[in-house]
């Protein structure tokens, strides 16, 4: 059915994109755009005086699902040996009593359906051993490496404590000739208004909220972030059109360490404020997942995102996501594409340090990939944040903020939605609300999620310096860093604080 | 004492004490010499060009590893055709700041600014040949060779755009050199030559890691020289 058909039922047409959609989960599942002409965003201030939240860790997950495995069922990503005969590809899916649904859009792999009941893992490890199999996962879900606790330039200790106030004396925040594509939960970047149809659902705790049906939902760009030319290519990998709005608040922040207006008299700074973005969204969240969004962050949504992200001329990728569990061979083949083609990525590190530390699955494979860099996060008192991962892969860090030491205002300030509008489920079902994208406050987040930003922020700006490889780009990131902890690269720190300056300076004859 | 400076100083006792032959005296060589041994005194300015040792490096900043330098002195005849000479060069150029990464060099567009002033003390000797009929003028077109060796101190400053004191490099070192050359009266008070120098000043550079130098691993700031001179004096 038409997605214009149904608008036009519900509303008598103000403007339609987009069509019903067949699932991840199999269910059908819409939204609509309602009009592109909404008020603006509303600042509410900084939210300097609440209480700190945790990062969020690897299985945060707040939405009841039908399945608490940290995978789809039914379906699995396999990648063929490069020519390997189609009539093999079938018999080795009829065997498995398995079909294809053939390679989504931005891939060179498959998405393979296998029976609902059956083990993802152990259907992916039968294929993985046939000789024409390059590789075969599940499709696990990535999340957001972060949470937002809720709470200007004279705030963001995280600048000065990289120097950046010189460093932007060098390069005055990069230019609109470099794009920098956010790999996230999407990005507040349009006033619009977009109808959902919100069901009834739970929590993980088992409060059960009711159905508010088909509902108006306000979104709003982020004041803060700049006029509408500086977001190119959006591309949503959750709803699967152009349209990545944030229902979260996690890529909004991000995206505001990495290229926030600054010296504009509003708000707060960024790391290269004459980028453009590229608002890619490969993570749902909540509401994604309360409005019942067609696609998960999955690995190969994430894959398919990375590739779009690089095909459609970003230079840096920051991926402020990740997830543990089994390798993830898909995405690390696609962040290999980036970086062949000519982009820096910048990926967390993951905050489960005090959960285990157990291996961030995107992380790990930073130092097999000159080009891609794994951050971890440091406080304000520059040392290792409580929940910054440690291991063999971590190659730098950045401020991630440790609200732990350094209370609220220890975290890294941002501007992004005000939960108030967000988060309406936590008052209980009594007083529960739609919620509104269109609220925004300073918000104080820490995570491995906001020290990769400034890692982000800091390629662009040596691209535009000069620096074209990605390679390079990681060597003079990691060359110039300033040591912390034992000397010499380490688990905890990697090569050190990313040192903006030297690095934007270079080497000189002897100097 | 370093090394340099006792190997620059033993390179001046040795040419200081070279035997000479007598064949100059009072002969209308040039610079002419009576029958008692007199001294001369002369000025001299030159301009040339310099390729540096440090070739990756030079290149690397500035688009090229050599490029002109301009100088002067002043240069005392001792008797036996030996000269004593002390001249100050310098060489000026601005390129860019780097980031050198296997093999390749990105150009920062950071605007930065090698100066080096070397001042070298020169010992040599000057082979004026056989001599000359007294009737002939003391000016004459014949070419005179010379050779020479010497310490040197060679001040290096290195600026650079959005630098502060502690990132500029202002700092001497020392070195030798040796020359080489020939010398062509003009008229009685002038001179033009060709010289030819080599100098090295090891250990200048390559010392920290934020050069591109230590990445080229070159360490030397000397380099070899060809200069036009013109001297004027007696």
């Amino acid at each position: 059915m038409p997605f214009s058909k149904l608008i036009g039922a519900l509303t008598g047409a103000i403007v339609a994109i987009g069509a019903v959609v067949t699932a991840q989960n199999g269910l059908p599942a819409f939204r609509a755009l309602m009009s592109d002409v909404a008020p603006p965003g509303i600042d509410t201030g900084v939210r300097g005086a609440d209480a700190p939240r945790e990062p969020r860790p690897y299985n945060y997950d707040r939405v009841s699902r039908s399945s608490s495995l940290p995978y789809l069922r039914g379906s699995i990503i396999v990648k063929f040996k490069p020519g390997t005969a189609m009539t093999s590809q079938r018999a080795m899916l009829a065997r498995a009593g398995a079909s294809t649904m053939g390679a989504p859009p931005y891939s060179d792999f498959e998405i393979v359906t296998i029976a609902a009941t059956a083990d993802p893992e152990l259907a992916a490890q039968a294929f993985a051993a046939q000789p024409d199999v390059e590789y075969a996962q599940a499709r696990y879900r990535m999340h957001p490496l972060f949470v937002p606790n809720d709470p200007l330039y004279s705030m963001q200790w995280n600048y000065p404590a990289i120097d950046m106030e010189h460093a932007w004396d060098v390069n005055p925040g990069a230019s609109s000739s470099v794009i920098v594509a956010v790999l996230d939960s999407g990005v507040a970047f349009r006033n619009q208004v977009v109808r959902f149809n919100i069901p009834a659902w739970s929590l993980t705790d088992g409060t059960r909220f009711p159905a508010l049906g088909p509902t108006d939902i306000p979104f709003a760009a982020a004041p803060d972030l700049g006029a509408a030319d500086r977001f190119v290519s959006p591309r949503d990998f959750i709803w699967d059109d152009a349209n990545p709005v944030d229902l979260d608040g996690h890529g909004t922040h991000v995206s505001g360490t990495i290229g926030q207006s600054t010296n504009n008299g509003i708000g707060v700074a960024g790391m290269a404020f004459n980028v453009r973005i590229m608002p890619v969204k490969v993570i749902s969240s909540l509401w994604d997942d309360v409005f019942g969004s067609p696609f998960e962050g999955t690995d190969d949504v994430v894959a398919r995102g990375v590739r779009y992200a690089v095909d459609n001329g970003a230079r840096v990728l920051n991926m402020s996501i990740g997830r543990q569990g089994p390798p993830a061979p898909v995405v690390q083949d696609a962040i290999a594409y980036a970086v062949r083609n000519g982009a820096f990525v910048a990926v967390a590190a993951g905050n489960d340090f005090q959960v285990g530390n157990g291996v961030e699955r995107l992380a790990e494979f930073a130092p097999q990939i000159q080009g891609m860099v794994a951050v971890g996060a440091i406080g304000r008192d520059r040392l290792r944040a409580y929940y910054s991962n440690s291991g063999p892969y971590i190659e730098i860090v950045a401020p991630g903020g440790n609200q732990r030491s350094g209370g609220t205002v220890g975290g890294i300030l941002q501007q992004t939605y005000d939960f108030s509008g967000v988060d309406t489920y936590l008052n209980g079902a009594a007083r529960y609300r739609a919620p509104r994208f269109d609220m925004f406050a300073y918000q104080f987040f820490q995570g491995t999620s906001m020290a990769t930003p400034h890692v982000a922020g800091l390629a662009a700006l040596l691209m535009q310096q000069g620096i074209t490889s990605p390679a390079a780009i990681e060597a003079a990131i990691e060359g110039f860093a300033t040591d912390l902890g034992p000397s010499g690269r380490d688990d905890q720190y990697g090569y050190g604080l990313i040192n903006p300056r030297a690095s934007l300076r270079g080497l000189g004859l002897a100097k | 004492m370093s090394r340099v400076q006792a190997y620059g100083a033993a390179v001046l006792a040795l040419v200081l004490l070279t035997p000479t032959t007598s064949h100059a005296q009072g002969r209308g060589a040039y610079p002419p010499s009576g029958t008692t041994p007199q001294l001369t005194f002369r000025g001299f300015g030159d301009v040339g060009v310099t390729v540096f040792s440090a070739r990756q490096s030079f290149r690397a900043i500035l688009g090229r590893p050599a490029g002109p330098l301009f100088g002067g002195g002043l240069e005392l005849g001792l008797p036996k055709h030996l000269f004593l000479s002390v001249g100050a060069s310098r060489f000026r150029r601005t390129g860019h700041r780097v980031f050198a990464f296997q093999g390749k060099v990105f150009d920062l567009n950071e605007p930065a600014t090698i100066t080096v002033t070397p001042l070298e003390i020169t010992a040599g000797y000057r082979y004026t040949g056989p001599a000359q009929p007294a009737t002939r003028a003391v000016a004459s077109a014949r070419l005179i060779p010379y050779v020479g060796g010497g310490v040197g101190w060679h001040k290096y400053t290195e600026t650079s755009a959005h630098s502060s004191d502690a990132d500029d490099v202002h700092a001497t070192f020392t070195g030798y050199q040796v020359v080489g050359g020939v010398e062509m009266p003009l008229q009685k008070w002038m001179a033009l030559a060709a010289e030819a120098q080599f100098a090295s000043v090891p250990n200048a550079l390559g010392q920290d890691p934020n050069g591109v130098s230590s990445v080229f691993n070159e360490h030397d700031l000397g380099g070899f020289t060809v200069r036009v001179k013109v001297a004027v004096g007696r």
